[in-house]
């Protein structure tokens, strides 16, 4: 139940699903194997989506078309990985879960200034940008999408790791929508919490057709997600940018350290 | 350019109630079940209502793109209506494939 907060708040704050958090948790120091782990968590950040989502509508925060766009790619990545996870073995999915965080860690971590907001209001955001009031700007700012077929593939890709490892995706869909996509970090962690929901729940009913949702478990994890996404969108509403990059770079390179040494 | 923020914002608003009513209703049913579980592991209803939860909670995300699609069809923003079909299927053939194990 802590543990399950301590991931929902983490997670709220990043727009991730919490998994990062809570698949280490109950893999590592619980004794659950990996599939079971990462199928309880991925059952989380279906929580955690529709949880911090429904806190953030009404803000513009969310960008719902790009959204439904990348879930394409990101639901299809679900399915395929879905489909073939159990033929995986768990060393395997452990030293990806290493190498997948350690690579957004280092990301992360080069693009800690910069900012996507254009703040002349009359630029036209195009059909897929959008505008929303921005705190640290102080008005209105507007933003433009650029290179959709990256975001495209990688969220394809988020698809993928986030049924094999248990994580929401915005681990990976997070970084290169603002680094790349020209997405601002708060509207790319919003919209990146609601997708994640179809993303997990594009390969989760095949892993509890499988029986590795253990029901009294998932079912604890939940509740304790729920109460942590809370704090998690309290802070995440005070804290600035460039801490929440910095945070999650750090947290990230440490559950890699820590699945290398495992997993060696 | 024409403005078409206000019909997005109703979008978003009703998401963002059908978001709190799936979570609300599987939360609910969630800890009555763990409850009952831990006061005793053997009651049927309790993992019956722990399951409820945990299918409520699966639903949501499915339900949020149902309902999208109604949305953008009324709008008749057709290439999205159109995107969000295509998502309705990828996530019948998980839909699908799960009931066919469960069914076994």
């Amino acid at each position: 139940m802590a543990s399950g907060a301590v991931a929902g708040c983490m997670g709220a704050l990043l727009g991730l699903g919490g998994g990062v958090f809570l698949v280490p948790f109950l893999n590592a120091w619980f004794g659950l194997d990996f599939k079971t782990a990462a199928a309880i968590s991925l059952v989380t950040v279906i929580a955690t989506s529709s949880a911090v989502s429904a806190g953030t509508t009404g803000r513009n925060l969310i960008n719902l078309r790009l959204g439904m766009l990348l879930e394409v790619a990101s639901a299809a990545g679900g399915v395929a990985a879905g489909l073939t996870i159990s033929h995986i073995s768990d060393v395997t999915l452990e030293r990806g879960f290493a190498g997948v965080a350690a690579l957004i860690a280092v990301l992360m971590l080069t693009r800690l200034e910069r900012r996507n907001v254009i703040q002349d209001t009359t630029v036209d955001p195009g059909s897929l940008g959008g505008r929303f009031h921005d705190d640290e700007s102080g008005g209105e700012v507007i933003y433009r999408v650029r290179r959709l077929p990256v975001a495209m593939v990688v969220s394809f890709i988020a698809g993928n790791v986030s049924a094999a490892f248990g994580i929401g995706g915005g681990i990976l869909k997070v970084p290169v929508l603002t680094a790349w996509c020209g997405v601002p970090m708060r509207v790319a962690a919003a919209t990146s919490s609601l997708m994640i929901g179809v993303t997990a729940v594009a390969s989760v009913p095949i892993q509890y057709a499988n029986g590795y949702v253990n029901p009294p478990l998932a079912g604890a994890a939940v509740l304790g997600v729920l109460v942590g996404s809370r704090g998690g969108l309290w802070f995440g509403a005070r804290a600035r940018s460039k801490w929440l990059k910095l945070l999650m770079a750090m947290v990230l390179m440490l559950v890699s350290i820590i699945y290398l040494r495992r997993t060696l | 350019m024409t403005d078409e923020r206000p019909q997005f914002e109703r979008l978003e608003v009703q998401i963002g109630r059908l978001l709190v009513t799936g979570v609300t209703i599987s939360a609910l049913l969630l800890a009555i079940g763990l409850g009952l579980w831990l006061f005793d592991p053997g009651r049927w209803n309790a993992l019956w209502l722990l399951n409820a939860g945990l299918i409520v909670l699966m639903s949501t995300p499915i339900l949020r793109v149902i309902v999208s699609f109604t949305e953008y069809v009324a709008m008749r923003q057709w290439f999205f209506a159109g995107v969000t079909i295509v998502v309705l299927l990828e996530l019948s053939v998980t839909v699908v494939v799960a009931l066919s194990k469960g069914n076994r």
